[in-house]
């Protein structure tokens, strides 16, 4: 197997000098779901803020509790750092109560320099729903004309549109085609996360270029799900595969979860709407957990994943309270897991390494 | 009788008739009725007009602990995988439901179940997991956060869309058709009660405060799992009675009433009586607080001649589906009317849409109103969360401050 990623990966900020010397703009876009399509028609690329790690939390711990995420401290950070400044807005989707908090924060007392614009997903992806979402877009627009003076049309909307699931077909063949990418995973989660910063067209490239390397599959590598929010330290990734591990199937909410489907309506809205809300099963567009469990299983039974780990972000409440269902559920399909908790400052514990390497042993 | 605290409100008992009499009758409701489990904050109108009998599991963890029963039951959620950090009152209430464990007896099991996500998030995750446990249907009213200023158009639309869809899956469950009188009439309840509580709070911007904020917090329990009930009308009338009697006997919740205080967030159920009596011995009244206040704010917004929009208004706008400035300028407009010389802010470990943003509205209190603002971490229900001396430590700190500060207001005369 090649240590070496397949295609050569520009950095983000790179990337963001580059797309604004081009006239564009950026906006810095907190977890989880968003209409990418709708930023890039005003010329606006989207850069995710998922924490970021390593970054130091003074500014965020002067705002929020201990027993808030590191997610959410961390972007409170990030977002006042100078780092942040290339972003000329910040977009904040609402997921939880700790990033609705973050949303708040930013509007009523840390005030940055750029606009913040929050946006509100529906928990429900039946009808009102999508109407629901599709009118929060279309607001969402109205902004961003204030902002840019630009008016897209329709027409554009749906260019922007196809563009984006082109990019998430791909995205989702990666996955699929996991075993058989010649890549390790530290690599192919650096791969698949540059999703989270480039343009959909610079994606699509680096995605076929990877696809065009494909090799023979690692049969004798552990095929694990990982599931949880974000894989950090990316370091742990290496760790699974000195374990003898890979990880085939994918339930983490910055990749798995944002595996949306190609939309159905012309409206371009409407299509947007269809397209976060029919996405897989996700606790943050409330959807069951059974509707989790059966997703969960089926994901499983078709990577021949040999267990679970649960990758849990410490103090991150709607991931711990589906956890004794999903565990309880998977055991009885005779699907061992185990959990890790994490928080995004701090290296991986010897003892959670440990740990790590018994689970591969006994699944082995 | 306590030595700092004036008489205790002599409604009490009828209060406790009252709450102990619905706990009573939930041990075997589910033999003559459909039973509703409910969120704090959801448009239970609909199911009361459909002869549900209801179940707040909020109120349940809130007496599991004030009876400090909360450590002993949500360790068995615990046991069973649920963490620690996640709210103890789902932690409480999961725990009973996995081992029947319970200060009330028995909790019959639902045939439905209504979350509102007007309070938090949590209540949905809490709520998938009994959909998860008991199969039944779970009806979520998805209320959007509104982050500054007034909920949009498409979100009020969405709530109503939202709530009209309920009504023919809780028909459906309760066997029966909803009937448009029942509803309106259960609406004008609901607004009275709401009404009658709210103005019993505001009976305490009177000096000396005739009722303390944790008299409050004890006599709330009928304007959140009895709204819409006569019953509970009839107790609010009552209450205001014998508030404004205290008022013109000059009698106060602080016998020597010296400073006004604001308390933010849920209570701390299971100190109640050593945090009442601490600042009563110092002096200190809690006159005012945004928890119980939320329970009364939005009887303007309830109208029972046009009873689905005016729900989708009242369920759309309490506190925390608010940001964080709104709650700032709900305290500091407290502050203002009640005549107020300090805040605790409770950090509640459990309460994250109601604790995250203390940090700045504690300082933008100091900073534009000039007054202590206490930030005191610990749990609405989970006495492990509570350090004692370190409560103790920042109390004392905070009262010296209170005390160091000049007199403003001075009690009134008996009759003023």
């Amino acid at each position: 197997m090649n240590d070496q990623l397949a295609v050569e990966l520009p950095r983000r900020t790179e990337v963001a000098q580059a797309f604004k010397q081009d006239g564009g703009m950026v906006a810095a876009v907190l977890p989880i779901h968003y209409p990418r399509a709708l930023l890039r028609a005003f010329g606006i690329l989207p850069m995710e803020v998922w924490g970021p790690p390593n970054v130091d939390p003074g500014v965020g711990t002067a705002h929020v509790q201990a027993y808030v995420c590191s997610v959410v401290r961390n972007a409170l950070s990030f977002l006042h750092s100078d780092t942040a400044k290339v972003a000329d807005l910040i977009l904040v989707p609402h997921a939880c109560d700790s990033l609705q908090g973050l949303g708040s924060l930013l509007l009523d007392f840390v005030q940055p320099e750029q606009p913040v614009i929050p946006l509100y997903l529906p928990r429900s992806n039946k009808a009102q729903g999508i109407q629901f979402l599709a009118k929060e877009f279309r607001s969402i627009y109205d902004r961003l004309e204030e902002i840019t003076q630009r008016s897209p049309s329709d027409s554009e909307l749906m260019t922007n549109i196809r563009r984006e699931e082109a990019a998430d077909v791909l995205l989702a063949q990666l996955h699929s085609e996991r075993r058989c990418l010649d890549i390790s995973d530290y690599d192919f989660y650096r791969m698949i996360r540059s999703r989270e910063f480039l343009p959909a067209e610079g994606f699509i490239d680096l995605a076929e270029k990877l696809r065009s390397r494909m090799g023979g599959k690692r049969e004798r590598a552990i095929g694990v799900m990982l599931s949880g929010i974000v894989p950090e330290p990316m370091e742990t990734l290496e760790s699974i595969t000195e374990f003898g591990g890979m990880v085939v199937a994918d339930d983490l909410a910055c990749t798995g979860r944002r595996l949306y489907p190609p939309g159905e309506s012309e409206d371009p809205f409407r299509r947007m709407a269809e397209r976060i809300l029919h996405g897989p099963p996700d606790w943050s567009l409330g959807r069951s957990i059974q509707s989790r469990i059966d997703h969960m299983r089926e994901k499983i039974r078709s990577t021949d994943a040999q267990g679970v780990i649960f990758y849990s972000v410490k103090f991150c409440e709607p991931e711990l309270f589906d956890l004794p269902s999903l565990r309880n559920e998977l055991d009885r399909s005779g699907i061992p897991s185990m959990t890790m908790e994490i928080d995004l400052n701090d290296p991986l514990s010897d003892q959670a390494l440990m740990r790590l390497e018994t689970f591969f042993e006994m699944i082995a | 009788m306590s030595d700092v605290l004036g008489p205790p409100l002599k409604v009490s008992h009828r209060h406790r008739e009252l709450v102990a009499g619905h706990w009573l009758k939930a041990r075997r409701a589910d033999r003559d009725h459909k039973i509703a489990w409910v969120t704090s904050g959801a448009p239970v109108e609909i199911l009361k007009a459909l002869d549900f009998f209801v179940v707040y599991p909020e109120n349940h963890a809130a007496i599991c602990g004030a009876a400090r029963k909360t450590v002993e039951i949500s360790t068995e959620a615990e046991d069973a995988g649920y963490s620690q950090d996640i709210c103890s009152y789902a932690r409480t209430d999961i725990g009973t439901m996995l081992s029947g464990k319970t200060p009330v007896g028995r909790i019959p099991p639902p045939d439905l179940l209504l979350a509102c996500t007007n309070i938090c998030q949590t209540v949905l995750y809490w709520y998938r997991v009994l959909a998860q446990h008991f199969d039944v249907p779970l009806i979520l009213i998805d209320t959007p956060f509104v982050y500054g200023g007034e909920a949009t158009r498409h979100a009020l639309e969405y709530t109503k869309q939202q709530m009209e869809a309920a009504i023919p899956i809780a028909e459906r469950v309760a066997e029966k058709p909803l009937k448009q009188q029942k509803l309106e009439e259960v609406t004008r309840l609901g607004k009275m009660a709401t009404e009658l509580w709210l103005e019993i709070l505001k009976r305490n911007q009177h000096h000396p405060a005739p009722i303390s904020v944790m008299d409050q917090f004890i006599h709330m329990a009928p304007i959140v799992e009895m709204r819409g009930d006569p019953d509970t009308v009839d107790f609010y009338a009552a209450m205001l009675n014998e508030v404004d009697e205290r008022i013109e006997g000059g009698i106060g919740a602080v016998l020597d009433e010296r400073a006004r205080i604001l308390w933010d967030n849920l209570p701390i159920w299971y100190r109640l009586r050593y945090l009442a009596e601490f600042l009563g011995s110092h002096g200190v009244a809690l006159v005012a607080s945004t928890y119980t206040n939320a329970w009364g704010e939005l009887a303007p917004y309830l109208d029972s001649e046009r009873v689905m929009d005016s729900l989708a208004l009242a369920y759309t706008y309490p506190i925390l589906n608010r940001g964080t400035g709104h709650k700032l300028n709900t305290m500091l407009h407290m502050i203002r009317d009640y005549e107020l010389d300090g805040a605790i802010l409770h950090s509640d470990r459990s309460c994250k849409p109601y604790s995250v943003g203390q940090m700045d509205q504690r300082d933008r209190i100091l900073r534009d109103k000039g007054i202590p603002a206490l930030l005191l971490e610990a749990d609405h229900s989970d006495s492990r969360a509570f350090s004692e001396a370190q409560v103790a430590n920042r109390l004392a700190a905070f009262v010296e401050m209170l005390e160091r500060l000049p007199r403003k207001h001075r009690p009134c005369p008996p009759g003023c």
